[in-house]
């Protein structure tokens, strides 16, 4: 019996509500009183199978926090792809987008193969020892474009139009901004401007996937995203069924509609493309189309002959040899603060799928993603910037929002104690040093119970001949946990006087 | 300054007038009537919204601060990320009251305020600040975190070190200025008391205030005169301040000690330490310029009963 046209609304509410909940959990990723967020703000990466299967390799041992993403092979192997369609937050904005952009391309090339090699070689470099997911994984690129650009961005065109009315309005203006800005802020905006490196580059790539609409429907979706080749690979076992299996040849509106171009050249319906989106329901004019379930007949084959295969093999098994041939490699790496909860750095590098939560989450916008400072396996990393913002002593929060457990979970008694690096003097710059003043700053910020940094009062002869008591601080190494506080407090201009380094294997 | 002049130039810079930031060229006419013979009050006791209403009683009441329709700020120390129990921070029971007090007196607005050293929101929450306050439900009282747009450049006409500073502007308008402050143990200043307490409501990079702090505490106060100074000496920060962290750092004293002479109110705070007044650098400043007075010997002290 034909299904009725409706089911796309139902698909258009589902992937109304999902867009909603990501929405909600992103802005959830923050501080709200207490020590641990109430909601798991980091679902849709644990539900990401593509994490799951990279994050394996990579570690070559099951991460139990990754679970829910058999929830989405199981969904997979029933449904087929209705992740894509139903649930994926960037699909839906990319369907959202279709109403501004209009593919220009008459006929566009068959690109489908492409996916299948973007996640033989995340794959491959991961069976290898480097994990490049933060590159291709649709969340990790989507959330940091919203957290480290798209988000900053709005509020600061938001809070600077009404800060403006603010200061410089007359007050009967400001007035009636004020009470909108504030519930704004209540419900919509950040907590707090924040500041991101590499935005123009997080923003570039998120864009780059919505232009690439101008080429064709869902582009992304269909030829370069890996995840979506994952499922489609799923979705060969899955048991429900578009019928018919070809379209028939009188009229071709299902073929010539499908977003998903989930036909071959032949006319022939290939499932593991279709993402359930229900269009076709609409389209076929004697309402003959229709979804079954039937068992699977997988065809052998997929949309990557077995020479685009082999060079995806090939390609992911060069770039783990070209990652450690880079001079990065044989540098040492004391400027690389790592987050509190991280593991040792190799493992950090298989389990961080680069998502942004730890960044977007830090209290105080003080975790930052890396460029190429630890070369291009590196990038989108989080690291520790002090100058920036410190690691606030009694907070947990990033180690508790990672999707795999690079940052483990740590109780405030092993955070207070976790070494995130040390901090030394510059004596050249310490203002007590050059100028004979006495400061301390950095002594009174310094959180750990046993000050790590101590302070000892001598008398100092002057140059002009008059003596003075100063109080001279220095680092005891042994109590310094590399917070960073001392370095974001120092009132000397440009690089502080007293800075933290990570931990450097080499010193100790 | 009077307060026309303070208003004149509000108004002007509100109405667009003076397009460049607005100058509150404040003149805090230093010494006053009190000077010779200031009276500090201290209680001891467990408490301490009892010790808060005893002190302000035998004040006159909070209405010998606060008139009808007056605008109150009550500045309490909220500025680390401890608990009650650290004493790192203003009880929040005392800060409360003193609340209700002036709202009982009949203020048209009571704003309680601190910028923080550590991140505001955990500030606010764990010292039980946020927690204890939220039960006030009247109107005319907020809990507000430091606003950046607030604070407003001030040149000090009588600062010695420092000649321009910026500073939060319902402070400066206040009609009422409450200074609530924790006292405790200071690597830099040795004590941190009611003077130092005004760091919270200062604006600008407050690190580059710590070269000389002493002198330019005594600044800095020039300019904001409180009415009323609350010190909390119930539980205080004996080594490790300001921020201490550590049981053993705290010790229990169950006492508050008031005055309207910051710098009197400092000075016996200081003595329970057991330091000398002109061992603080800010209190000997403060002294020295009239801002008031730090000699025991020249104040009356009424020890009341809990």
């Amino acid at each position: 019996m034909p299904m009725k046209p409706y089911w796309k609304q139902v698909r258009r509410f589902s992937q109304g509500i999902c867009l909603l909940i990501f929405l909600f959990l992103f802005r959830q990723t923050d501080y709200s009183g207490t020590d641990t967020i109430p909601y798991a703000v980091n679902l849709f990466f644990r539900l990401d199978t593509l994490v799951l299967a990279v994050v394996t390799l990579a570690m070559k041992t099951f991460v139990s926090l990754l679970w829910p993403a058999f929830i989405i092979i199981a969904l997979t192997l029933v449904f087929g792809r209705v992740f894509c369609s139903w649930v994926c937050p960037l699909g839906t904005s990319i369907d959202l987008s279709d109403r501004f952009i209009k593919p220009r391309l008459k006929r566009e090339p068959d690109l489908k193969f492409l996916k299948y090699g973007v996640l033989t070689i995340l794959l491959m470099s991961s069976a290898f020892g480097v994990q490049f997911l933060g590159f291709a994984d649709p969340f990790s690129l989507l959330v940091r474009g919203l957290a480290f650009s798209l988000d900053p961005m709005m509020n600061y065109l938001i809070s600077g139009f009404f800060d403006t009315v603010y200061t410089h309005a007359p007050a009967f203006v400001s007035d009636l901004t004020e009470p909108l800005y504030q519930g704004l802020k209540a419900f919509f905006l950040p907590y707090k401007q924040s500041f991101f490196h590499l935005a123009g580059l997080s923003l570039c790539i998120l864009t780059g996937i919505f232009l690439l609409e101008f080429l064709g429907r869902r582009f992304w979706c269909r030829n370069l995203c890996p995840l979506g080749g994952l499922l489609a690979l799923i979705s060969k076992f899955s048991i429900l069924k578009r019928i018919p299996l070809k379209s028939c040849s009188h009229c071709r509106l299902c073929e010539s509609g499908c977003r998903m171009m989930a036909f071959d050249d032949n006319s022939r319906f290939q499932p593991e493309e279709c993402n359930l989106c229900m269009d076709c329901l609409e389209f076929c004019p004697d309402g003959i189309t229709t979804f079954r379930f039937s068992l699977p007949r997988p065809r052998p084959f997929v949309d990557i002959t077995r020479r685009q295969m082999v060079v995806a093999g090939l390609a992911g098994l060069a770039l783990p040899v070209l990652t450690r041939t880079q001079a990065v490699s044989q540098l040492p790496h004391d400027n690389i603060i790592r987050p509190p909860g991280a593991r040792d750095e190799i493992e950090f590098s298989a389990l961080c799928v680069r998502c942004g939560e730890c960044m977007k989450v830090c209290i105080n916008n003080a975790l930052q993603p890396l460029f190429l400072e630890k070369g291009i396996e590196g990038m989108f990393t989080p690291v520790l910037v002090p100058r920036m913002g410190y690691c606030e002593f009694n907070c947990t929060l990033c180690s508790g929002v990672c999707p795999t457990g690079a940052l483990e979970k740590l109780t405030l008694e092993q955070k207070h104690g976790f070494v995130l690096g040390r901090a030394y003097f510059d004596k050249n710059k310490c203002m007590v040093y050059v100028r004979e003043k006495s400061c301390i700053v950095c002594e009174e910020h310094c959180p750990v119970h046993d000050k790590a940094i101590k302070f000892d009062e001598k008398t100092v002869q002057r140059a002009d001949g008059t003596s003075i008591l100063l109080k001279q601080p220095h680092v005891v190494e042994a109590l310094c946990i590399g917070c960073g506080i001392c370095e974001y407090v120092c009132p000397v201009e440009g690089a502080a006087a007293i800075r933290v380094f990570g931990k450097d294997e080499r010193r100790s | 300054m009077d307060r026309r002049e303070f208003l004149k130039q509000v108004a002007l810079w509100s109405a667009g007038a003076v397009m460049s930031p607005p100058m509150f060229d404040l003149l805090s006419p230093a010494g006053a009537a009190e000077i010779d013979m200031p009276e500090i009050l201290t209680i001891k006791g467990r408490d301490l919204p009892a010790m808060v209403r005893s002190m302000t009683e035998a004040l006159g009441g909070m209405g010998a601060f606060v008139k009808t329709g007056d605008k109150v700020v009550i500045k309490p120390n909220i500025g680390w990320d401890r608990t009650i129990e650290q004493a790192a921070n203003t009880h929040p029971l005392i800060v409360f009251e003193l609340v209700r007090l002036c709202l009982d007196a009949g203020a048209s607005r009571v704003l309680v305020f601190d910028r923080t050293c550590n991140e505001e929101r955990r500030c606010y929450q764990n010292s039980g600040m946020a927690p204890a306050l939220e039960k006030i439900k009247d109107k005319r009282f907020r809990l507000e975190y430091a606003d950046d747009r607030r604070f407003v450049p001030v040149t000090l006409k009588n600062g010695r070190v420092l000649k321009e500073w910026s500073f939060h502007r319902d402070a400066l308008e206040a009609d009422c200025y409450i200074n609530v402050p924790k006292a405790k143990h200071h690597g830099l200043t040795g004590l941190s008391l009611g003077l130092k307490n005004i760091m919270g409501a200062v604006g600008g990079w407050r690190g580059r205030l710590h070269y000389d702090l002493g002198p330019k505490l005594a600044d800095l106060n020039t300019v904001i005169r409180p009415k009323l100074t609350l010190i909390d000496a119930s539980r205080v920060i004996v080594k490790n301040g300001p921020q201490g962290g550590d049981p053993e750092d705290v010790k229990i004293l169950d006492t508050l000690i008031a005055s309207r002479d910051t710098v009197a109110a400092d000075a016996y705070a200081t003595t329970l330490f057991g330091r000398l007044p002109k061992e603080i650098e800010a209190t000997l400043e403060a002294h020295q310029r009239g801002l008031g007075q730090m000699d025991l010997d020249q104040c009356r002290i009424r020890r009341l009963d809990a």
